[in-house]
């Protein structure tokens, strides 16, 4: 097995909470607003069932096929050739997802602070730090994801009790105001974003307690779940509908409308902190999936080398995603159904299906 | 930039290559170089400045049908 190292039951839960929540903190509220308006935290539950229900499919399959991953698994319940064929367009997706999150950790500083500076720069920090967190093992990097995860939630909390003077809570009223349609629609993008749970399905045989893996699943997705409603309801709350769902970032310029007695005021760079450190341990996490997908994919046995130059390939397909309002139209329309159908829903439900049908347990075989 | 990314190309391969032959890790080797051309592939051209098909784009008018439903 190309990874010896094991992780706890918290630092799993931290890594899948890292998986997902850093950048769908960022700009996800503004394409529900867009959607459900005040609703949007129906849609937001809507989407935490279809995240719980990903969670589930997964573990399942963890738990007919202990020790082995995603890419190991496929190939052993459908065959060699199907099986690889699976594993490639989970290693497509994997690479494509990490480089639109590459994109995203670029864009906020890029566009919000520093216009000046090429994306460029921000990308080869972004993959030579997470790059070097990869190269030293699964450990290293949820260490790293563990001390970071709870600063920055607690910072982002604590960010949002300061704008309290601003709430009404008129604004959340009517409820049900746009119909179940657009309540439906709004959950679409983030059920897209609670669906990439499926990669914890790399971290489960790491876990020293695989047994307590649908605990760390649904812990992890409530937990995201649960973040992502008050992150919302907040931002509605102090703006309403209207001003919030036509910004790229809402949740930065919610903060930076703080003030308080003219003198707590410019508090954003600390939201622009939280996101660094948050956007790597994502970045990380993907990248360290992609990095042992490929590993296992070609049945290696060290997924070291192949760090580099999959930060090199990163970097081509960071550089191919296109600018941050067609990346987020992408992001909002055409990559729910891509990911929820293909890579989140239908291939497990495929892999569930044959493996019930054929009967195949990991022990037997 | 050209030069600076053969420059990187360089530093990887000194980095890596020789403890892989050392060890006679000849798959890790292969992939390593697959990657390493994709890599090249889709980076080179795009520091010349030739625009390459994007793949985003190729998704997006896959589920152009499903993706008109989220308008």
């Amino acid at each position: 097995m190309p990874e010896k190292g094991k992780i706890d039951t918290k630092q799993a839960i931290m890594l899948s909470i890292c998986l997902i929540l850093p950048t769908a903190m960022l700009s996800v509220p503004a394409v529900i607003i867009r959607h459900a308006r005040q609703d949007a935290w129906i849609s937001l539950i809507l989407s935490i069932f279809i995240g719980l229900l990903v969670a589930r499919l997964i573990v399942s399959l963890s738990f007919r096929f202990p020790d082995k991953t995603l890419f190991q698994y496929s190939e052993e319940i459908l065959g060699r050739v199907p099986g690889k064929i699976v594993g490639l367009l989970y290693l497509w997706w994997v690479l494509h997802s990490n480089a639109i999150a590459i994109d995203e950790f670029a864009s906020l500083p890029c566009v919000a602070l520093m216009p000046d500076t090429p994306f460029v720069a921000f990308f080869i920090i972004a993959i030579v730090v997470a790059g070097y967190a990869v190269r030293n093992g699964l450990e290293v990097l949820s260490r790293y994801i563990e001390l970071i995860t709870p600063i920055g939630l607690g910072l982002m909390v604590s960010l949002f009790c300061l704008l309290t003077t601003k709430v009404k809570f008129e604004r959340l009223l009517p409820v049900f105001d746009k119909g179940l349609v657009s309540i439906v629609k709004g959950a679409a993008m983030p059920s897209g974003w609670m669906g990439e749970i499926v990669l914890f399905s790399m971290f489960i045989p790491y876990l020293n307690k695989p047994r307590e893996a649908c605990r760390v699943a649904v812990l992890s997705i409530l937990i995201i779940g649960i973040f992502m409603v008050s992150v919302t309801v907040g931002i509605l709350l102090v703006f309403g509908p209207d001003v919030s769902s036509s910004w790229i970032f809402p949740v930065f310029m919610a903060i930076r409308a703080i003030s308080i007695a003219n003198f707590l005021e410019r508090v954003e760079s600390v939201v622009i902190g939280i996101w660094v450190f948050m956007g790597f341990a994502k970045i990380g996490v993907l990248y360290y999936a992609a990095v042992l997908g490929s590993a296992q994919w070609l049945g290696l046995k060290d997924y070291r080398p192949l760090v580099a130059p999959v930060g090199i390939v990163l970097l081509g397909l960071a550089f191919l995603c296109p600018n941050i309002i067609d990346l987020l139209d992408f992001l909002a329309r055409a990559f729910p159904p891509y990911a929820l159908i293909v890579f989140e829903l239908g291939i497990p439900l495929i892999l569930l299906g044959a493996s019930l049908i054929r009967g195949r347990r990991g022990e037997s075989s | 930039m050209v030069a600076l990314l053969i420059l990187a190309f360089i530093a990887i391969t000194l980095f890596e290559v020789p403890s892989l032959i050392k060890k006679k890790m000849w798959g890790e080797l292969a992939a390593f170089s697959v990657y390493l051309l994709i890599g090249m592939a889709l980076t080179i051209p795009q520091a010349l400045g030739i625009r390459l098909p994007n793949p985003t784009k190729t998704i997006e008018a896959l589920f152009r049908p499903l993706a008109e439903l989220l308008k």
